[in-house]
């Protein structure tokens, strides 16, 4: 019935007319936003001002490390706020260009390359997959790749890897850290048992090596759990961890990994004063798994977390407190946002110390490099421990110290230390032979 | 008026079997060929290395997959890993000194044989139940190269790429990649725009269409089932090897995960199941309109003086380009290939609406 009345009616000629035309400009439409996209993309990379220096972070915002990102590049940004408000290093101001790669590599290539092209000295991916992507390139073009947390554990060694800056206890030394903790908390360590239990990728594995060459040294006996990731069931694992019956427990994941973690482990009633994680947990965590379940639970920290440090004070003071603020209020002081602060602080005495070195430029990678390999006992006004890098020593020492979650916040309980740096730089020394003999 | 068609008229066999049977057409083709081949000396290296360099690689790879899916019917989920097997056969055999030539025939060779054991899926099951027994493989092959340090490389799960030589060229620098994908881009595309026309490619077609149809007017489903696997695996093999040599230059395992079979997929089916164009549109639309769309929002923002907080700036490119996909296939469910088909039947008896066929 319906057929025969389209038939019989006009309208119908019309509606197609209608449907080419949208059809026809939809396309122009479409034509149009692309050519666009293109011509403000070249117009922005004329636009250069002389007296900045420009740091690349295309960050993955939306795809997997997404729960660090955000708070990560908010407090890199507001401490860069801080330093442009007081004017800047040598009269320049440090201009930060954030956009989102997605972890994927077509794109964080792409935003490498354009930014290369616009004249960046150092390019933060915050991103595993992309930091290895883009490692030769950046090693060609002599650009400086921040890698902190992220990236090849052997970029430590600054002899192979000149333009890779960790800047950061890479996770070798993490695990030499947090096994040197057990060793003070019980003394010795013969006879115990140490367990990781580890996302099943190759940044959950990669602490295995030291934790197996420790055991050697230090008589413990080590058993490894790893589950399947994204890591969002892990109630098979956490049961054989029970009935191993361990002396202490190393959790190793990443985002929502590491919250199902901590609740398994709770559900099988493993000692939360008994089990450490990586860099990788937050206020944020705690907050899904239970602030009270998981009170006592360890973590790794590389800088100071909370508002009290100087620099966060200042932050709130004189940039959160006049609006001008990247993000939340509430995030300030986070972990991941004090990391954030921690690397955008090293970035910039990279630059003070390059402008020291050289106070005419030209500013380039090189210019910025030999600032940052000459970084000499710096702790950012208290936020970090002193870190000395040099031109062999990309880590920056290896300094950190183990915090104990309370209920509202995470409470040291160590003073800044290193330890077992040997064992770390062995494996260092022998990831990047292999890297140097694949080059070839 | 462009096309200037009046009629076909064909004398001989061989005209009317001509790839482009229109000189326009023919000029087209040409023209984008120059335009490739210039390119490295004309366009800025930005758009050289960040844009030309991986359309021409994933574009390929889309061709591959589009030879199984839009050629024989068959769904593939699995697309990246059977790259990844290409991608680590290659890298390792040339870090033992294989040459780069025999390496990438190697890799191929390889896909395509692990390619085919999973391809015996398809002998007994179709559509959804092939999707999830082709996701399987992608996860098997995912676990397996990281949990061989042999083959991920060790602790860092990364392997570096040797300098190659291909004929004796060193294949290293922006021009030399590009010149190294552009030509196996050639290949693929060449095979594949004639892959139709031969008894192999009808053989597919017919697989394609109803199976048991096919079987009955004599065609070997196992044998060209197989076929079609093995041949789309070969082709993604060689591109994995490509990808990682002149584009990514070092392999781990995260490049070759889940992620990269379905933007495959989103190619092939944006672009248009079967077409040779499409697989190019695709490519372009899926790896591009992320990066355009959010250089475009970057920009304006800054021009404008708009403040957008960061996480709405990393999420309003990815919501404009959802938008745009199902935009694209509202518009045209046969995707972008109809499109431009679309298109030029208007222009080919332009300046009128009909012509007599």
């Amino acid at each position: 019935m319906s057929r025969g009345r389209r038939g019989a009616i006009k309208p119908v000629t019309t509606r197609e007319d209608d449907m080419r035309l949208t059809r026809r400009s939809f396309v122009a439409t479409t034509a149009a936003t692309a050519l666009t996209g293109l011509r403000f993309s070249m117009r922005s990379a004329v636009a250069a001002d002389d007296k900045v220096i420009k740091f690349g972070m295309p960050q993955d915002f939306t795809k997997i490390y997404t729960f660090v990102t955000a708070e990560y590049s908010q407090g890199a940004r507001d401490y860069f706020s801080l330093v442009n408000g007081r004017g800047g290093v040598n009269g320049y101001k440090i201009d930060a260009e954030v956009s989102d790669h997605a972890n994927d590599l077509p794109r964080a290539i792409e935003a490498y390359e354009r930014l290369k092209r616009e004249g960046m000295v150092l390019i933060d991916p915050l991103s595993t997959p992309v930091a290895r992507a883009l490692v030769s390139r950046a090693l060609e073009d002599k650009i400086n790749l921040g890698t902190a947390f992220s990236g090849r554990s052997d970029a430590a060694d600054g002899s192979v890897f000149p333009y890779v800056m960790p800047l950061s206890p890479n996770y070798w030394t993490q695990a030499g850290l947090i096994v040197d903790f057990f060793r003070q908390q019980d003394k010795d360590l013969t006879g115990k048992k140490v367990v990781l239990v580890n996302i099943d990728t190759p940044f959950g594995k990669e602490p295995i090596p030291i934790f197996q060459a420790l055991a050697q040294k230090l008589g413990y006996s080590f058993e490894n759990f790893p589950y399947t990731p994204p890591g969002n069931d892990q109630s098979a694992i956490w049961p054989q961890v029970r009935r191993a019956k361990p002396d202490w427990v190393v959790f190793w994941g990443a985002g929502v990994g590491q919250t199902t973690a901590l609740s398994e482990a709770i559900r099988n009633g493993i000692p939360m004063d008994r089990m450490s994680s990586s860099v990788w947990l937050s206020e944020s965590d705690m907050d899904v798994v239970g602030k009270d379940a998981a009170k006592g639970v360890l973590k790794f920290e590389p800088c100071a977390s909370g508002r009290s440090p100087k620099v966060v004070a200042d932050i709130i003071k004189e940039v959160a407190g006049k609006g001008q603020g990247a993000g939340p209020e509430g995030k300030i002081g986070t972990a991941y946002y004090n990391y954030g602060v921690m690397m955008a602080a090293i970035m910039v005495e990279g630059v003070r110390v390059a402008f020291q070195k050289n106070p005419n430029g030209p500013i380039t990678g090189p210019w910025l490099n030999d600032g940052l390999t000459a970084i000499t006992d710096f702790t950012a006004e208290g936020l970090l421990p002193a870190m000395t890098v040099t031109k062999e020593d990309h880590q920056g020492g290896g300094k950190g110290r183990i915090a104990r979650w309370d209920g509202t916040k995470f409470v040291p309980q160590t003073d800044w230390f290193s330890a077992n740096q040997d064992v770390v730089w062995t494996e260092i020394k022998k990831s990047a032979e292999a890297f140097k003999a694949a080059g070839k | 008026m462009f096309y200037r068609r009046a009629g076909i008229r064909h004398t001989t066999y061989r005209q009317e079997r001509q790839l482009w049977p229109l000189p326009f057409d023919r000029f087209l083709v040409g023209l984008v060929a120059v335009l490739l081949i210039a390119a490295p000396f004309v366009v800025d290296r930005l758009y050289l290395v960040a844009y030309l360099l991986p359309w021409l690689i994933w574009s390929s790879a889309a061709l591959g997959l589009n030879l199984l899916m839009g050629g024989a019917g068959q769904i593939h989920l699995g697309y990246g890993a059977v790259m990844a097997i290409g991608a680590y056969t290659s890298v390792h055999l040339i870090r033992f000194g294989t040459p780069f030539e025999l390496a990438m025939l190697a890799g191929g060779l390889a896909s395509a044989a692990i390619g085919s054991i999973f391809g015996f899926a398809a002998l007994r099951v179709k559509s959804l139940y092939l999707a999830m027994a082709t996701i399987a493989m992608q996860y098997i092959v995912d676990f397996v190269i990281t949990h061989v340090p042999g083959i991920s490389g060790g602790g860092m799960a990364s392997v570096e790429v040797p300098p190659v030589r291909f004929l004796g060229i060193l294949i290293e620098g922006d021009l030399r990649t590009y010149f190294m994908a552009l030509a196996v881009c050639a290949v693929v595309t060449l095979f594949m725009l004639n892959v139709g026309r031969t008894a192999f490619g009808r053989a597919l077609a017919a697989v394609r269409e109803k199976d048991y149809a096919a079987e009955i007017i004599g065609i070997d489903t196992f044998k060209y089932k197989l076929l079609a696997f093995w041949s789309s695996s070969f082709i993604g093999g060689v591109i994995g090897c490509v990808l990682v040599v002149c584009y990514l230059r070092s392999v781990s395992p995260e490049q070759f995960h889940l992620d990269l079979s379905v933007q495959l997929l989103a190619m092939v089916i944006v672009g248009g199941l079967g077409s040779v164009l499409g697989s190019f549109f695709g490519a372009g639309l899926i790896l591009f309109a992320p990066i355009v769309f959010n250089n475009l929002i970057g920009a304006g923002a800054d021009r404008l003086g708009i403040s957008i907080g960061a996480d709405l700036r990393a999420h309003l490119p990815l919501m404009l380009y959802g938008a745009l996909i199902v935009a694209f296939l509202v518009v045209e469910p046969l995707g972008l290939a109809k499109i431009y088909d679309n298109v030029r039947n208007y222009f080919l008896v332009w300046p009128f609406r009909h012509a007599r066929r």
